[in-house]
């Protein structure tokens, strides 16, 4: 039960009764015309459970990027129903513009279509259908509010797209394959070719150039078909904001990043992500659209607040396969939670592959360390250096263990990683 | 803390006085503040005072405490009535003067109400309005009257025969009665035991001196052993008394009012009904990934521990320096501090003081500052060297 605008403007046409009849029992009188008239309205609306309500799959989309989430309604009974209707969404999946006023004749269907633009990383729920069905005056409606399933998946931005340009430039100067001649680094040999100035003399193959008439040049080019395993931690310590952004969703960025780089370059990248349980798990066998498929599989990834196991965690990686990979451990740096639970599963890591962690440094940390204003600051700042200086010990800990330690702001965490990937690749060491 | 130390440097007893006084300073003033607001209560409370014209118990010009004295003091039992309450509570009878000045304060529930109380009584009531005499079935039509410089009673009541009133303005009501002016109105008229007297003027404390008044008061009030002085408070009158802005209103106004509120109650369940629940969202959990490094600095803070907090800045110079130097990550502390002091060209002794491992602690928080600033310094000198 709803009644419109309509109702209290007809309650206050009574003034003109009133004045005609200047009487208590004139308002009352007005009163329960108005009352009944608005029950009478009530029982000869539509039935809200006239209309059926069906909703149209919305898939994926980036986060930040509009898409729309499409619901038939369709009118079962044999009388013309008039409604309004929200099809209402959580917040964050920006749903606005999401009131409508339909009117659909019986047998008819009518196509809602409400803007969506999620503003949050994940599955994002459509909370329910309102309907307003309004009798044939219009004073009062029928309301009710059925559920109707509806969800939009909503990626991980990836920002870090913008340097994927410049990293896939010098991925084809280690190639060979660049504009600019030079000799293309890495260990495979790939083909003999004519020496073009430019070229750097220490690669003349002088054994070919000896039978040729031509000065001839060997290209390499780098190993393909390496593997690389992304192992994000959704523990307790990925929850933490770096500048209001949880670490998780810039060490996704970065993981991203690295995905797009190395599927391009030819190499099969897998991923496991988890905290106390493996929470997601994929294998892609290199195929070219890696970063839409991780997209995905991480979109519903959300922050545990419990303690990372890393037995589980590195069970899984093994289980992914034999072959030596480039393990990328994407945690947070936390001398504690690394010390009590990673360090001890390393060494089965390191046997067999090479093993890298990287990390989201807080620059509030740095900023913390440097001021000195006052007796507080100075405080603060002890707190920060000691912090610091434990995480300078894990680090020489973990370089010990042979574990290469990328650790760089949120915003420089991905293209530190893509570079040090690159780094290992020209000098062969995948 | 400070005072316990101050207190014995000092010496001299007097001297400790002063300290205990100054230490209770507020506790002395909340008391001296205190009693002296109970003086004023005590003080003030002596004698009841108001501003209100003709009151009883009114020492200024226009009151008439010396009336009411005066009374007093020949005998005539005076009581003071204020509000009709209190009224009602005093005994009258026959034998009673009834007494009403300010009767602007009265409206008809009121004079109802003082009728029905004062019964047998005779009834005085001072320069009352017309509505007023409507209500005790007088003319009440006064016109203002100078009584040119002094009026002779000229009346056949031996009370007043011979006496002369002089006010600056009385009322004269229509009627025979004493200090008449020849036309038919007198400033004194007298119906049965209801008395209007119109010169209020005479009672005050002001003028109760001039002419004959002082007399013609005492006879008018004082003919009785009993006076019973009402004065009539605002809030006797009831809700019905008097002009509201509802007797003037058409008579649709009410209900058009009570129309309006129910229209309002109507928008309000209009408004009020929302178009389905309100949608929340699954918040996460929000966890600043500073908040650990804050929480150990305030613990620092509230221990005051500059020892360690000192140690923790150092050992981070150290660090740094270390790592400037390509001195690599194990190194010596000695050594350290030796190579820095040559790399900067300073004296060995300095440098040790600052980054040392067994430098002391700073003993207050200044030094920690100064000790702090002094490292960072040192940072950036040999970030530049």
């Amino acid at each position: 039960m709803a009644i419109s605008g309509r109702a209290p403007l007809l309650l206050l046409l009574g003034i003109i009764a009133v004045v005609l009849r200047p009487s208590m029992s004139t308002v009352f009188l007005w009163l329960l015309v108005v009352v009944l008239l608005c029950a009478a309205d009530w029982l000869l609306a539509p039935r809200t459970d006239a209309l059926a309500w069906a909703r149209r799959p919305v898939g994926t989309v980036r986060m930040g990027h509009p898409t729309e989430t499409l619901l038939v309604a369709t009118n079962g009974s044999g009388r013309r129903v008039r409604a309004l209707v929200r099809d209402a969404w959580q917040p964050s999946a920006g749903a606005t513009g999401n009131r409508h006023r339909v009117s659909v004749a019986p047998g008819e269907r009518a196509v809602l279509r409400t803007p969506l633009q999620p503003r949050r990383r994940g599955d994002l729920r459509a909370v329910g259908v309102t309907v307003r069905s309004a009798g044939p005056l219009g004073l009062a409606s029928r309301q009710r509010t059925v559920a109707v399933e509806g969800t939009v998946r909503s990626l991980p931005p990836f920002e870090s797209r913008k340097h994927l340009p410049s990293r896939l430039l010098r991925l084809r100067e280690l190639d060979g394959r660049s504009a600019v001649r030079v000799r293309g680094q890495g260990t495979e040999f790939d083909s003999l070719r004519e020496y073009v100035r430019g070229d750097d003399v220490r690669s003349i193959d002088w054994r070919a150039s000896a039978r040729n008439r031509n000065v001839v040049v060997r290209t390499w080019q780098p190993e393909r078909d390496r593997r690389v395993v992304l192992v994000l931690d959704t523990s307790r310590t990925s929850a933490g904001r770096v500048e209001d952004v949880p670490r998780l969703d810039s060490a996704m960025d970065a993981a991203l990043l690295l995905a797009a780089l190395a599927a391009r370059a030819g190499d099969r990248i897998d991923f496991v992500a988890g905290d106390r349980r493996v929470r997601s798990r994929l294998r892609s066998a290199g195929s070219r659209d890696v970063t839409a498929r991780l997209q995905d599989t991480m979109a519903d990834l959300q922050p545990v607040i419990a303690e990372a196991d890393w037995d589980a965690l590195v069970g899984a990686v093994q289980g992914l396969g034999r072959q030596r990979a480039l393990v990328v451990l994407l945690t947070p740096l936390e001398p504690s939670a690394v010390e009590e639970g990673l360090l001890t599963v390393l060494p089965a890591l390191t046997r067999h592959h090479r093993v890298v962690l990287a990390s989201v440094r807080d620059p509030a940390l740095d900023r913390l360390a440097s001021a000195r204003a006052s007796i507080d600051d100075v405080y603060d700042a002890a707190a920060a250096e000691q912090v610091l200086g434990r995480r300078r010990r894990t680090t020489q800990l973990l370089r010990a263990l042979g574990v290469e330690v990328v650790d760089a702001d949120a915003e420089r965490l991905p293209p530190a990683l893509a570079d040090h990937y690159l780094h290992l690749k020209a000098q062969g060491l995948l | 803390m400070s005072t316990d130390t101050a207190a014995p440097a000092t010496g001299t007893g007097a001297t400790g006085a002063s300290g205990a006084l100054r230490r209770h300073r507020g506790m002395i003033l909340i008391v001296l503040g205190l009693v002296l607001a109970v003086l004023v209560v005590v003080w003030s409370d002596g004698e009841e005072r108001t501003d209100t014209a003709l009151d009883p118990a009114n020492p200024g010009p226009d009151g008439a405490r010396a009336l009411a004295r005066v009374l007093d003091d020949e005998g005539v039992d005076v009581t003071v009535a204020r509000g009709a309450a209190e009224l009602e509570r005093t005994d009258v009878g026959p034998g009673t003067t009834v007494l009403v000045t300010s009767t602007d304060a009265l409206g008809a529930s009121t004079v109802d109400r003082l009728l029905e109380h004062v019964g047998a009584a005779r009834l005085v009531l001072v320069e009352p309005g017309p509505t007023v005499a409507e209500e005790v079935g007088m003319d009440g039509d006064a016109l203002p009257d100078s009584l040119d410089g002094g009026r002779e009673a000229d009346c056949d009541d031996p009370l007043f025969a011979d006496l002369t009133l002089e006010v600056d303005v009385a009322l004269s009501y229509p009627g025979t009665g004493c200090f008449g002016d020849g036309s038919g109105a007198a400033v004194l008229v007298e119906r049965g035991d209801v008395s209007l007297f119109g010169a209020g003027d005479a009672l005050t404390n002001d003028q109760v001196l001039r002419a004959d008044n002082a007399a013609l008061a005492l006879r008018l009030l004082g003919r009785d052993e009993r006076l019973v002085w009402y004065v009539p408070q605002v809030d006797d009158l009831g809700a019905g008394d008097g002009v509201t802005l509802e007797s003037l209103a058409p008579d649709w106004v009410r209900p058009g009012v009570w129309l309006l509120a129910l229209t309002v109650v109507g928008v309000a369940v209009w408004r009020g009904r929302r178009l389905g629940a309100l949608a929340s969202e699954p918040l996460p959990v929000v966890v600043k990934a500073i908040e650990t490094t804050l929480s150990r600095g305030r613990l620092y803070r509230r221990a005051g521990d500059r020892e360690h907090a000192a140690q923790a800045l150092r050992r981070a110079a150290r660090d740094r320096a270390a790592e400037r130097l390509h001195l690599g990550t194990v190194t010596d502390p000695h050594a350290l501090v030796r190579d820095v002091a040559h790399h900067l060209g300073r004296s060995e002794t300095e440098v040790d003081a600052l980054i040392g491992p067994l430098a002391p602690a700073p003993a207050t928080d200044a030094a920690l500052i100064a000790l702090a600033r002094q490292l960072a310094e040192l940072d950036r000198e040999v970030r530049r060297t």
